[in-house]
């Protein structure tokens, strides 16, 4: 009897459920980086997020306001090392227009091809790690044998092949070689069977579909609210390139290319797969620019004459304040760089597009699946050198 | 609208504070009283000539005699765009320690302010008043002080770890100064990048000892 009596008591006042706390990274392969998120968890499903940033602080605005114009170029290299000319491009705008100077045209242009070129190179390791992070190993390993090739064409000018410190206020640094045009566009005929090669292996891929559509979806409202630019803007419909709307270089002006907009294909328009594929179609913009500016590059300075004489010297700006703003990879790059007519900023702050883009994260992540979660991630394309800074 | 249009439609919206428009600089600005901060950017992004949709930078500035925060607003729809600043004057002995500049948050008008004010407040010690998650973002919460203020010394050790600091800042050099010379050997026209050494000229890293497998070692039994 008193074993029966043992069975029958309710043994389940002690099991109860509770919101789990997740940690996922700061060291976690699919954060990209040094990225953490506290998670609150009800089973799968993400309650709550918190994202901690920070780990990667370099205090890189601090530097810049210790070092000259000219050094703090290379500085911004290493903020969003994937795409360094883009950083430089900012940063020497920023300088030339506190200095009132203006690059020579064969700059200008040369510096719009190593642009395009950087962009396709960020944009194919966006496009191989977020395969990664959906579970699809091999498109990884075709991005990089084209990326490979991009670094090999920026060797060539520049001497790095990641961190370039090519383009500086005034022009670039070298000249290109003769063969290097031509290299150039024989890279673009071969790139545009390459990105057809991915289709079949990614973009049209059933797993790779479900997993993305319908998945993370930011709608127009949320992406202006949270200050979002780049293709995580154009993804949910709205047709905003500072190329085309506000031509930083004017050779933009004189190229034809298509802004492409996130149209919900598969899904709900603004998911992870219409980011993905924006970044896709970008790509080949780009490959259309190149083919026009390299068509387009005139003879002459690659560097600003009175520039090189300002070289000897620390340059010196007229105090005032610039605010410069450039179409990076990943979203709208700005500095804005104070000067007090001394020979280095008094302030100079940089507008990270990974920084602003990884802000709606806190608000996305609620109510997905902990497998979503890595997608919406991915699909943010963060670089956290440029985060933290 | 160009910049002098979106002043004087700002002057005439009733929001009280407005100054006058700087239009000698480079971007002209907007100088607004911190009072009227949040009533002047509500109607910017709710009117419907203006029209700004995002918040692009939020960032301030430590000068001598004043902390002055940059606003950077701009529309998408209607291709223009505007900078705003708020001024806050130093007082009297006002330092690192003591002067935290207070200006209303802008974040419930565009939620991407927030992360741009707690940047500011972590690295520069700016107070946003009414902010809805004030914490630091990018340094640790423990940390002490607020680095990029021009009087913030830096720490001598990292816990256990000591810090030295070799670098001169390039305020405190000497400018006239003659120019280093270049310690580059490279003459004009020289390729940028030589070719390495062959691998059999190279130093190797054991120094040139052989280890003979046979021979007993030290400490073998």
């Amino acid at each position: 009897m008193e074993a029966l009596e043992m069975y029958t008591v309710d043994r389940r006042d002690d099991v109860y459920t509770e919101e789990l706390k997740l940690n996922l990274g700061p060291q976690h392969p699919s954060t990209h980086g040094v990225l953490r998120v506290e998670l609150g968890m009800d089973g799968e499903i993400i309650t709550a997020a918190r994202c901690d940033i920070g780990y990667l602080h370099r205090c890189a605005e601090k530097i810049g306001e210790n070092v000259s114009y000219l050094q703090f170029g290379p500085y911004t290299d290493r903020m969003d090392y994937l795409a360094a000319c883009n950083n430089e491009l900012a940063w020497s705008l920023a300088v030339e227009k506190l200095l009132g100077v203006e690059a020579p045209e064969r700059a200008q242009w040369l510096r719009v091809i190593v642009c395009e070129l950087n962009r396709i190179a960020s944009h194919l390791i966006a496009f191989g790690t977020y395969g990664i992070d959906m579970g699809a190993n091999t498109p990884f390993f075709y991005a990089f044998r084209e990326r490979e090739t991009i670094m090999a064409l920026l060797e060539r000018p520049s001497g790095q092949r990641m961190l370039y410190n090519y383009i500086r206020p005034g022009g670039v640094a070298h000249d290109i070689d003769e063969m290097w045009l031509t290299d150039v566009l024989g890279f673009c005929d071969e790139f545009e069977k390459r990105w057809a090669e991915y289709n079949t292996l990614l973009t049209t891929n059933r797993i790779f579909i479900g997993r993305t559509a319908n998945i993370g979806i930011i709608s127009k409202e949320m992406a202006l609210d949270y200050g979002l630019t780049g293709p995580v803007l154009r993804a949910s419909g709205v047709k905003w390139d500072l190329r085309r709307d506000v031509p930083y270089l004017w050779p933009y002006d004189e190229c034809e290319f298509e802004v492409p907009i996130g149209e919900g294909t598969h899904g709900t328009l603004g998911d992870c797969w219409d980011r993905y594929w924006v970044r896709m179609r970008e790509m080949m913009e780009s490959i259309r620019i190149i083919r026009q500016a390299c068509h387009k590059v005139p003879s002459g300075d690659f560097t600003e004459k009175s520039m090189l004489k300002m070289y000897k010297t620390p340059l010196k700006p007229p105090a005032g304040e610039a605010y410069m703003r450039c179409e990076n990879p990943r979203g709208e790059l700005g500095f804005y760089v104070v000067s007090e007519g001394g020979q280095s900023p008094i302030r100079c702050r940089a507008r990270a597009p990974s920084f602003c883009n990884l802000s709606v994260l806190d608000a996305l992540l609620p109510g997905c699946m902990l497998g979503d979660g890595v997608a919406i991630i991915g699909s943010l394309d963060i670089v956290l050198g440029e985060v933290d800074r | 609208m160009d910049e002098k249009a979106l002043h004087s439609k700002l002057t005439a919206s009733g929001v009280g504070g407005v100054g006058e428009l700087d239009e000698s600089a480079k971007d002209p600005f907007v100088v607004v009283e911190a009072g009227s901060l949040v009533a002047a950017m509500t109607f910017l992004r709710d009117d419907p000539d203006c029209r700004m949709e995002m918040c692009n930078c939020v960032t301030a500035t430590e000068r001598a005699d004043a902390m002055e925060l940059a606003y950077h607003v701009s529309s998408l729809s209607k291709h223009h765009s505007l900078t705003l600043k708020v001024s806050c004057p130093r007082p009297e002995g006002g330092d690192h320690d003591s002067w935290h500049p207070e200006v209303p948050s802008i974040a419930g008008v565009w939620s991407a302010a927030n992360w741009h004010e707690r940047e500011q407040w972590d690295l520069l010690g700016v107070k946003f008043t009414g902010h809805p998650d004030h914490r630091r973002i990018l340094l640790p919460e423990e940390w002490i002080g607020h680095p990029l203020r021009k009087d913030f010394v830096y720490p001598t050790s990292a816990g256990e770890i000591p810090l030295e600091l070799d670098a001169i800042p390039m305020y405190e050099r000497d400018e006239n100064a003659p120019a280093p010379e270049s310690t580059s050997e490279r003459k004009a026209g020289e390729p940028l990048t030589q070719p390495p050494a062959p691998f059999s000229s190279r130093p190797l890293a054991s120094g040139g000892k052989t280890c003979e497998p046979d021979a007993p070692k030290e400490g073998d039994h």
